[in-house]
């Protein structure tokens, strides 16, 4: 097993994910620490652009989640 | 400090313990204190205010168990009250919501021996509907529905496997809703119904499981056991209430709550005092925020004259223009306590922060909230002249906005500010890896940093409110809303569909409490008809309706004419109607009526009252079923008192009532005691064996199965009364006007459940009575005068601020392709108009109707779209930013 970690990038709407993402931590609830999100105001904010940007930039993975 | 919720968030010494204060030694406190906020000279002040108008909303006081020695709160540590087992789902709670066993136990060999439970009971009940152990006849309306609730997180927290029962009399789920997750808990969930009352929990020898003893549906004696039971105790007036009332010279009601009337819902027995929550009678939260919203409309009608005098205006920094500065970005790295410092390096961050691009100073702080830390952020903004503000802290769902008011404070656009959530997203959910932790944190900052240094100051659009009001259904509560309106002193245009008021009030004959409906409801309607405020439209339908919050259009259309109405806000009071039954033989003879029919047979004194020898009653007729899975919550009582109206004109009659659960909820529980002591008999019948019907020789025969005698009982009735259920008028021309939601039921879905039930989430339309849901009149007034005082709380502002995240077009660049205005659900993209002066037939957005969702901008093949707040550099910097880390 290599210890390589996987580097995250999601994408939250501001009015249901990112609020969940506030309830996990309020809940004490655990998860590895590779994600990095970005709020948006909406899913229908999200640009096709916005996820191959962050791969391009080195994430290994991207997460729209609204 | 009593509650984790408590607000202010902070702790107060308790004098009659405080050692230095007793004894004037230790002060400990002060010395360890990092924020020197320990001050022992603080004594407890009397001030004198002079109101016009008081409002009591000092709540209930939960049961006290321990006097049961049948239930040995006090002695078994695994029983515990409903209010301990929330405290032990929760989160924030003594076994931080993992749902344990022995909680009360502090014997360290107990302590080792805490376990996750299998199987949980609930006791409904517990200090209500009970005569005998205590003096609560009353119904505290909430405890079923919450046992449910509390059923059903358990097994979310500790698994399927997890055996939950729940034992009761009468299941009452009565609320909106509330049906649906009743079915739910039972099919979906695996959650055990048993409708039986415990007498007596014992302590299985050499364990601490408990042991309890009951009989089931079928009259089978069991013996269970369970690793914990749960007391689901009632609601009681306190102590301190009663006094306060006596203070007061208050009238309380016999089982001691505040005595208030049917048609004055939130007014006590002394004008000018009012009264909301549960100090009213047992109640839940969406009826408690009604009666808040209530009492505060009428609080303040009687005086709506003297309103904004006493105001006072904050003083408005002049904002500083900032377009065309380098940004000079402040970063106030939040501690939150031990919340984000216990697990993320503060001062790492803070130190990191400093180099970054345009960052001119960080720190780190205590509690970036906190009052202080505010004035001394103003202080540093001035000083260091910061234009771009970054605090890395909790969310910003919940902080932005008071981080928001420091920046307007210290002259800066409030739109110059971005937060970074190192709590929520970070510290509290990487709480093993501090070192990561830290570097996420990092991370988020640097990437809030890169934003808001593309941070533009916004304009927010600022529109004029129209001061006049419509509400839209001339039944009780419309009626109630426009009377408070127009007492408030705003104009209001009242629409009536039928060709008079009143609605279904029309044809009610006695409330619960045995007021006359018909007298109240024509002085009611007089009094509007006399109020030269409200112009009364009958035989009106609204045809269409334009515009937004402050400034609607309606065409109004009647036979002869149609007319065009300008109004600042809507309320929806259009009421519903009764079910006509479509089983029990219902129409084919006329003694078998509904609710409502016997009701006219009583206000026109129908001389076939008279010679009645049997009289029968069967509740649910619609309702609780497959097509309509909903509880109407009005007809129990109703058939209660109808009985009651009955045995009174004739006592000698036999009334029986068949039911499947009586929801005499709250003090209409009373009803029921005194029903079944006036010798009405009550059947109960299950959905999948329904009472039969059949007419023969020109009677009516009724059979079902007594479940006391488990036999089938046949009764010859000479009047058959069906409640039958209130359904809505699935209006959906009317959703569509103003783009509001219904259930599939047919009801309107209010802006939130629990607390915004009287509002839409579309600004400036109000919702209440039975489009609502089915409610009796004292709730239909009182959500009346609730959408009124939320209706008050627009109108009464001149003019409002929208966001300014909103979507702006860059004309010169726009194709006139059309794809924005067909893709936003708000209607906010229209053509610049043909006369334009400048770009016409392009793309422009209404900022008011814009709710900043971004879908055109993402759809805008143009590139012509901006969505500001949120633009394609400050998403694309973000996720630069975020790579940067390599």
């Amino acid at each position: 097993m290599s210890d390589w970690e996987p580097k995250i990038v999601s994408f939250l709407c501001n009015w249901c994910s990112y609020g969940a993402a506030d309830l996990t931590g309020v809940s004490r609830m655990q998860y590895p620490p590779n994600i990095r999100i970005v709020r948006i105001p909406c899913t229908g904010r999200m640009s096709p652009k916005f996820a191959l940007a962050a791969l391009r930039e080195g994430a290994d993975a991207v997460w729209v989640s609204g | 400090m009593e509650y984790a919720q408590a607000v202010p968030l902070k702790y107060a010494i308790n004098p009659d313990e405080c050692i230095y204060l007793q004894k004037g030694k230790c002060g400990n406190c002060k010395d360890v204190c990092p924020a020197d906020a320990i001050d022992y000279e603080q004594k407890e002040i009397r001030k004198t205010i002079n109101v016009g108008s008081i409002i009591l909303s000092s709540g209930f006081t939960p049961f006290d168990p321990s006097k049961f020695d049948n239930y040995q709160y006090a002695m078994y540590p695994n029983v515990v009250t409903s209010m301990e087992f929330e405290r032990i789902l929760s989160a924030s709670g003594p076994t931080h919501g993992h749902v344990l066993t022995r909680p009360k136990s502090s014997k360290k060999k107990d302590a080792e021996n805490v376990k996750t439970p299998k199987k949980i009971a609930w006791l409904q009940c517990v200090g209500s509907r009970d005569m005998n152990r205590c003096d609560n006849a009353h119904c505290s309306s909430v405890c079923c529905m919450y046992a449910i609730k509390e059923a059903v997180i358990a097994k979310e927290h500790v698994g399927d496997d997890l055996d939950c029962t729940i034992f009761f009399m009468d299941m009452r789920t009565h609320g909106k809703d509330f049906e649906r997750y009743y079915d739910a808990a039972r099919e979906k969930h695996g959650i055990r119904f048993e409708r039986s009352r415990i007498h007596t929990i014992t302590e299985v020898p050499g364990t601490k499981d408990l042991s309890v003893r009951y009989a089931n549906e079928k009259g089978e004696l069991r013996n269970e056991v369970f690793d914990m039971i749960v007391l689901s105790i009632g609601l009681e007036s306190s102590k301190q209430n009663i006094e306060l009332a006596n203070k007061l010279g208050l009238d309380l009601t016999p089982q001691n709550f505040c005595k208030t009337s049917t048609f004055e819902p939130v007014a006590t027995s002394r004008e000018g005092i009012f009264v909301c929550g549960a100090f009213q009678g047992p109640k839940d939260i969406p009826q408690s925020v009604v009666d808040a919203s209530a009492a505060a409309e009428a609080a303040g009608a009687i005086l709506a004259q003297a309103r904004n005098t006493l105001t006072r205006s904050p003083e408005v920094v002049p904002e500083t223009n900032v377009i065309g500065e380098r940004p000079r970005i402040g970063v106030f790295v939040c501690r939150c306590g031990s919340n984000i410092a216990g697990i993320v390096d503060v001062l790492a961050v803070a130190e990191y922060a400093s180099k970054l691009p345009y960052v001119e100073f960080s720190t780190d702080n205590l509690y970036a909230c906190s009052q202080d830390t505010q004035d001394n952020m103003v202080q540093l903004i001035k000083e260091k002249n910061l234009n771009r503000i970054v605090v890395a802290a909790c969310t910003p769902k919940t902080h932005e906005p008071l981080f928001q008011e420091t920046l307007l404070n210290s002259g800066l656009n409030k739109y110059l500010f971005e937060m970074a959530n190192i709590r929520n997203h970070d510290s509290w959910v990487h709480k093993n890896n501090p070192e990561l932790a830290t570097k996420k944190a990092k991370d988020l900052v640097r990437s809030a940093v890169s934003k808001v240094a593309l941070a533009a100051p916004l304009a927010e659009a600022e529109l004029e409110v129209n001061q006049t009001a419509m509400v839209i259904g001339g039944g009780i509560s419309g009626i109630t809303t426009a009377k408070s309106l127009a007492m408030q002193g705003f104009r209001t245009h009242l629409i009536e569909r039928s060709g008079q008021l009143g609605g279904q009030a029309l044809n009610l004959y006695h409330t619960s409490s045995n007021e006359d409906v018909q007298e109240k409801l024509s002085a009611m309607i007089q009094d509007i008809e006399r109020n030269k405020k409200i112009t009364i439209h009958l035989n009106t339908e609204l045809s269409s309706v334009e515009g937004f919050v402050g400034n609607f259009k309606t065409t109004l259309s009647s036979k002869k004419k149609k007319k065009v109405l300008e109004h600042g806000v809507a309320v929806i009071a259009t009421g519903a109607v009764p079910f006509q039954p479509d089983e029990y033989c219902f129409g084919q003879d006329s003694r078998i009526i509904t609710s409502l029919d016997l009701d006219k047979k009583f206000m026109t004194n129908d001389p076939m009252l008279q010679d009645l020898v049997n009289a029968v009653f069967i509740q649910c007729v619609g309702s609780r079923e497959p097509d309509r899975p909903y509880c109407s919550r009005v007809c129990c009582t109703h058939s209660v008192h109808n009985a009651l109206e009955l045995k009174k004109r004739n006592p000698k009659m036999n009334v029986y009532i068949l039911y499947r659960d009586i929801r005499t909820y709250g003090e209409r529980e009373i009803l029921y005691k005194e029903a079944r002591a006036a010798g009405v008999i009550f059947i109960r019948y299950s959905v999948n064996q329904k009472p039969g019907v059949v007419l023969s020789d020109g009677k009516i025969l009724v059979t079902a199965t007594d479940h006391v005698l488990g036999r089938l009982v046949e009764i010859e009735a000479d009047l058959l009364t069906l409640a039958s259920s209130i359904v809505p008028y699935k209006d959906e021309k009317l959703a569509k006007f103003f783009k509001v939601p219904m259930n599939d039921d047919g009801f309107f879905v209010e802006r939130h459940a629990k607390l915004g039930p009287v509002e839409f989430a579309t600004a400036g339309v109000f919702l209440c009575g039975l489009a609502h849901y089915p409610k009796p009149i004292d709730e239909s007034i009182a959500q009346g005068q609730a959408a009124a005082s939320r209706a008050v709380t627009l109108l009464s502002q001149k003019t409002i601020h929208t966001s300014g995240t909103v979507a702006k077009v860059n004309p010169a660049i726009c194709s006139s392709c059309g794809v924005c205005l067909s893709i936003c659900p708000y209607s906010a993209p229209s053509y610049l108009d043909e006369k334009a002066r400048m770009f016409r037939g392009k793309a422009q957005i209404n900022p008011v109707l814009c709710k900043g969702c971004g879908l055109c901008v993402a759809s805008c093949r143009s590139g012509a779209l901006h969505l500001q707040g949120f633009d394609n550099d400050q998403i694309f910097s973000q996720i630069y930013a975020l790579s940067e880390a390599g």
